[in-house]
């Protein structure tokens, strides 16, 4: 009745490079029905190669896109860099259920918070609800990967560097939710590396948040 | 007098392949064929294969192999996940006559007859039909399963399940219980509702709490056990669902690690604190509530701190049974490719360990059943000596002079036998 969906008719459309390590993947949609927060199963056609990659565009786009870091001793990442556009893809999904129950009620304050290209899934939401009222928090290292700043209200988007000091924070995720300063929220999302996720769902907890107000999507 | 063709079958690994091939074995014995014991020459070897780890890869290869230098001259059927994950180097296998995948299990019965009545289709033709499977009449189990649903989108980082049981789909509850009906009306005492991530039941809106709540309210004398469960698959009311008399207080939970760092790098949808909360939850709504589970030792970058949390869960939660596993990589998950993969010595320490515990919370639960009674179902009665479990999923021994299985008995427990394997013992009451 049913198996895993590998549609070939996915093709490359762009590849657009926002920072030396970091680069946008667009494709054809081929029908793919989605919502803000899940992610795919992606390769090169015939490289039998798959790693996930949580959607960076809304579904109201009639491409879909991707977010992809380079790894240094990485396979697909490396692979993906070197598509043309023309050339087929081979992707499986769209899976998981992050931020999937996130869609915006009326006076509901959202936290998000997202290390690295964790950022995808919020861009995503965003992209589909300009109106939600949200606070973006994002951990990197250098304010060059603040990815696409310009697609969030100024006053929304949060960078916290913890190198440099171009961020709005200079430091850690961790350490900013330690000072205090950002307003509670009615719910938390957090998407990145698991350590950073372990220690900020910690400083959460402590500060009153409850387990159903906190939802997680790890990234390695 | 016309000879009966013979079909022996072998299962390896979950609850739902045990119930898969129970349902083939109804077909088979419908369409006419005789069933014999899995280990005896057959026309027919249908052998329902597991991937979950390495060992099961490689049990499943030895069941086959054995299956098919048995019955050379036989047909060899092999299904199950192990026929989805290696199908291309099954199907080159000389020996084995059909690979059937998950999709296409419960066609088995009529690819078998074409093949004997001379229209050989390949399975890939057939059409898959993931809950097409025959009501179970003749089981080989005094309790039954109904399959709400298979496949799983959740991708924890360990598990080859998704890559073979496919994406998440579940049953419509008209068919559900539609099911429920069949099998209680062919005397089935016990029903197990039974997939492979059973929490994300989703029939247009309809949850699993409340297809179990519809199951429940159905008519006849007959109880309801859940299979193994997600801790996220329901939310914090389901306890209330227990104090139907139908269901009964046991749950196998999935803990997998003790640690919230562990759990993170699993891809776990909950933490260890929210696990321990649920436990509390259902205990304080019924303090003897059963809970058994799963874990996992030797994730990669398991650390000594987080076996000790995983331990300390255990003790705290009082599992009355932990089924261990030792991390098995998997080719193409998440966690084969993580760096700080524990060492093989390390992880049968680690097993050895929690087996140690498992053994001593089942004795202290034992212990703290004594004096209650049970509403045991009698599975067998041998010398006198009537076997079967509780509601709470303990095995219960007791006497009785009546020989007759599949029936509810009222039991005092009066103690537990001294064994590593032990046995509640009780008297009628």
């Amino acid at each position: 009745m049913h198996t895993i969906t590998d549609v070939d008719k996915y093709t490359v459309e762009d590849v657009r490079h926002v920072n030396d390590s970091t680069y946008v993947l667009q494709f054809s949609r081929g029908g793919m029905e989605f919502k803000p927060g899940q992610h795919l199963n992606l390769g090169t056609k015939g490289s039998g190669q798959h790693r996930e990659y949580s959607i960076y565009s809304s579904p109201d786009n009639s491409s879909i896109e991707v977010l992809i870091k380079l790894v240094d001793d990485g396979v697909v990442s490396q692979q993906l860099r070197n598509v043309q556009p023309g050339d087929e893809l081979s992707v499986k999904g769209p899976y998981g259920f992050f931020l999937t129950d996130a869609k915006p009620k009326k006076g509901e304050k959202l936290l998000f918070i997202a290390s690295g290209t964790g950022i995808a899934p919020f861009h995503s939401f965003i992209m589909s609800y300009p109106e939600a009222d949200y606070r973006l928090i994002h951990g990197i290292r250098n304010i060059n990967e603040a990815y696409d700043r310009e697609h969030y209200k100024a006053d929304r988007y949060f960078a916290c560097t913890s190198r440099g000091n171009k961020g709005d924070f200079n430091g850690r995720i961790t350490d900013y939710l330690l000072s205090g300063q950002e307003k509670k929220a009615d719910k938390v999302y957090l998407c990145g590396n698991s350590s950073m996720i372990y220690d900020a769902m910690d400083i959460l907890r402590a500060q009153g948040y409850r387990h159903d107000q906190l939802f997680t999507e790890v990234y390695f | 007098m016309k000879v009966l063709k013979t079909v022996a079958f072998k299962t390896l690994g979950c609850r739902l392949n045990q119930f898969e091939t129970d349902a083939l074995v109804t077909g088979f014995h419908n369409a006419g064929y005789h069933v014999v014991e899995g280990d005896e020459k057959a026309d027919v070897t249908v052998i329902n294969t597991c991937t979950v780890t390495n060992q099961s890869d490689q049990k499943s290869r030895h069941t086959i192999n054995h299956a098919a230098a048995k019955n050379r001259d036989g047909l060899v059927v092999v299904t199950g996940c192990m026929a989805d994950n290696y199908k291309e180097k099954l199907e080159g296998q000389e020996q084995i006559t059909y690979v059937v995948d998950n999709d296409r299990k419960s066609q088995i019965v009529e690819l078998v007859n074409g093949h004997f009545t001379g229209e050989i289709i390949h399975p890939d033709k057939m059409m898959g039909d993931r809950f097409g499977f025959d009501t179970v009449q003749k089981s080989l189990h005094t309790r039954t399963s109904v399959k709400i649903q298979d496949g799983c989108d959740n991708f924890c980082t360990f598990c080859i399940i998704p890559s073979v049981r496919g994406r998440a789909v579940s049953r419509p509850v008209k068919d559900v219980l539609d099911n429920v009906r069949r099998v209680v009306d062919n005397g089935f005492k016990e029903v197990v509702i039974t997939g492979v991530n059973i929490g994300r039941y989703d029939d247009e809106g309809l949850t699993f709490e409340n297809v179990v709540e519809q199951v429940l309210e159905l008519p006849g004398d007959f109880r309801v056990r859940i299979s193994s469960l997600e801790p996220d698959g329901f939310s914090e009311d389901f306890h209330q669902l227990f104090s139907h008399p139908k269901l009964a207080p046991h749950l196998h939970l999935c803990l997998q690690s003790g640690s919230g760092e562990i759990l993170l790098k699993m891809r776990r949808m909950y933490s260890a604190n929210y696990f321990m909360e649920t436990v509390e939850r259902f205990r304080k709504a019924i303090p003897d509530f059963n809970f058994t589970t799963d874990v996992i030792v030797g994730f990669p970058g398991e650390t000594d701190d987080d076996f000790q949390k995983t331990v300390d869960f255990i003790r705290e939660a009082k599992f009355s049974h932990v089924h261990t596993f030792r991390f098995s990589r998997r080719t193409g998950t998440r966690a084969d490719r993580m760096k700080e993969q524990v060492s093989g010595k390390v992880m049968a320490e680690r097993s050895e360990v929690i087996r140690k515990i498992s053994e001593e919370n089942r004795h202290a639960y034992m212990h703290s059943m004594q004096g209650k009674e049970q509403r045991v179902l009698i599975e067998k009665v041998a010398g006198g000596m009537a076997s079967g479990y509780g509601e709470h999923y303990m095995p219960v021994a007791f006497a009785v002079e009546d020989p007759t299985t599949n029936r509810f008995e009222q039991v005092r427990l009066t103690g537990t036998t001294p064994s590593a394997d032990p046995v509640m013992q009780g008297t009628l009451i």
